[in-house]
């Protein structure tokens, strides 16, 4: 899950995988609440798993371990 | 009459919604919008939740009439304000600055009507999915906080990317807005300008002055270094804060300080050279000050007739 996420925000932000640090805040990586909005509706229809947006949950790791677990 | 299934879902007679305007939305002006048949609504902004209970019930002492309160998402008293609404029983939340859905279920399951304001098709979808009975897509025209996306550019494709209602919001302020927006796939509209200058607005003269006055390009936005861009009339407020974002030896902290209180430094002690005048970019046609009613119904009535009268495009 976790490399599926760096992949998809990767690409959203057009940048190589190897420049998406999986332990850095989302606002660390350039990502605002739209684009967080954006990349939720996407990992949602992806998955099928609904994310409760929370200032918690706020690193790759953290949300591909939030997903794992109700997958 | 309007025929929208916005009036049905919110038991109103128009499909108006009056904008929740920090430091001007308060309990007469969103009881005079109510009362005359639309949406009032209170803002809470940065009210902590006592002050919100006290004006929720002030409101209630000026109308038997269903209104709501928009709740500032970026305030730090967000959670505080996002419980008062439940215990209150306010019938419609409205929100804005950042996603509402941590709030959400509490909301719902006491039986409120949430209508997120969304700057995008994405929020659109994702409140949608939590639960919202409708939303406004406020396009960058409005003042205040706003977005990228223009509501000519917004409304038809929040209105694709959702199946509730949508409102439509920013640089309306006549029937001619109102039924472009009705062709961009809303069912109402949300006015925020327009009621700067209602009667029942309670903001300083000065401030409702400056409105009345203002031209087509008497607006800028500031505030996008800070991340979160404000539309004022230009002043000398906004033109020291435009140099100061361009100044890199100042620090994001040092700018954001000299917007502290200048909202309220406009709306209730009139300084309009150094306080902040939110306002929209439709303000250019905003001559008269009138009453809630008037306006309503002069906005609805013209839209009316122009719907009725759109046939003649087509031969």
């Amino acid at each position: 899950m976790k490399e599926k996420l760096i992949k998809l925000i990767a690409d959203y932000k057009g940048v190589a995988v190897e420049e998406i640090a999986s332990d850095k805040t989302f606002g660390d990586l350039g990502l605002d609440s739209l684009d967080i909005a954006e990349l939720v509706m996407q990992i949602e229809d992806e998955t099928g798993v609904e994310i409760e947006v929370s200032p918690e949950l706020n690193t790759i790791d953290k949300l591909a371990a939030y997903i794992s677990e109700r997958q | 009459m309007l025929n929208s299934t916005l009036c049905t879902l919110l038991g109103i007679r128009y499909p108006v919604l009056q904008g929740g305007m920090a430091w001007v939305a308060d309990a007469p002006l969103a009881a005079a919008v109510s009362n005359a048949g639309g949406l009032g609504i209170i803002a809470a902004m940065n009210s902590n939740g006592e002050q919100l209970r006290a004006e929720i019930r002030r409101a209630r002492g000026l109308t038997d009439q269903p209104f709501g309160v928009n709740i500032m998402l970026m305030s730090p008293f967000a959670a505080e304000v996002a419980k008062v609404v439940v215990e209150e029983k306010v019938p419609v939340v409205t929100t804005g600055a950042g996603n509402p859905s941590p709030y959400m279920k509490e909301w719902l399951a006491a039986g409120i009507h949430v209508i997120p304001v969304v700057p995008s098709t994405a929020l659109a979808r994702m409140v949608e999915k939590r639960g919202a009975c409708a939303v406004i897509a406020e396009g960058c025209e409005s003042g205040g906080h706003v977005g990228e996306l223009t509501t000519m550019a917004l409304v038809p494709q929040v209105a694709d990317a959702v199946k509730i209602p949508v409102i439509a919001a920013g640089g309306i302020a006549d029937g001619r807005g109102m039924a472009a927006a009705f062709m961009l796939g809303a069912v109402g509209v949300q006015m925020g300008t327009r009621f700067l200058v209602a009667e029942e607005c309670t903001i300083h003269q000065n401030y409702k002055d400056k409105v009345l006055a203002a031209k087509d390009i008497d607006t800028v936005v500031t505030g996008k270094r800070l991340g979160h861009p404000v539309r004022t009339l230009k002043n000398a407020m906004s033109r020291r804060f435009t140099e100061a974002e361009y100044d890199s030896s100042l620090s994001n902290e040092e700018i954001e300080k000299m917007g502290a209180g200048a909202l309220r430094r406009a709306a209730r002690e009139g300084d309009t050279e150094n306080g902040s005048l939110m306002c929209g970019q439709i303000a250019g046609l905003v001559h008269e000050a009138m009453s809630c009613r008037a306006i309503i119904e002069e906005v609805c009535g013209d839209a009316e007739k122009l719907l009725k009268g759109a046939g003649s495009w087509v031969k």
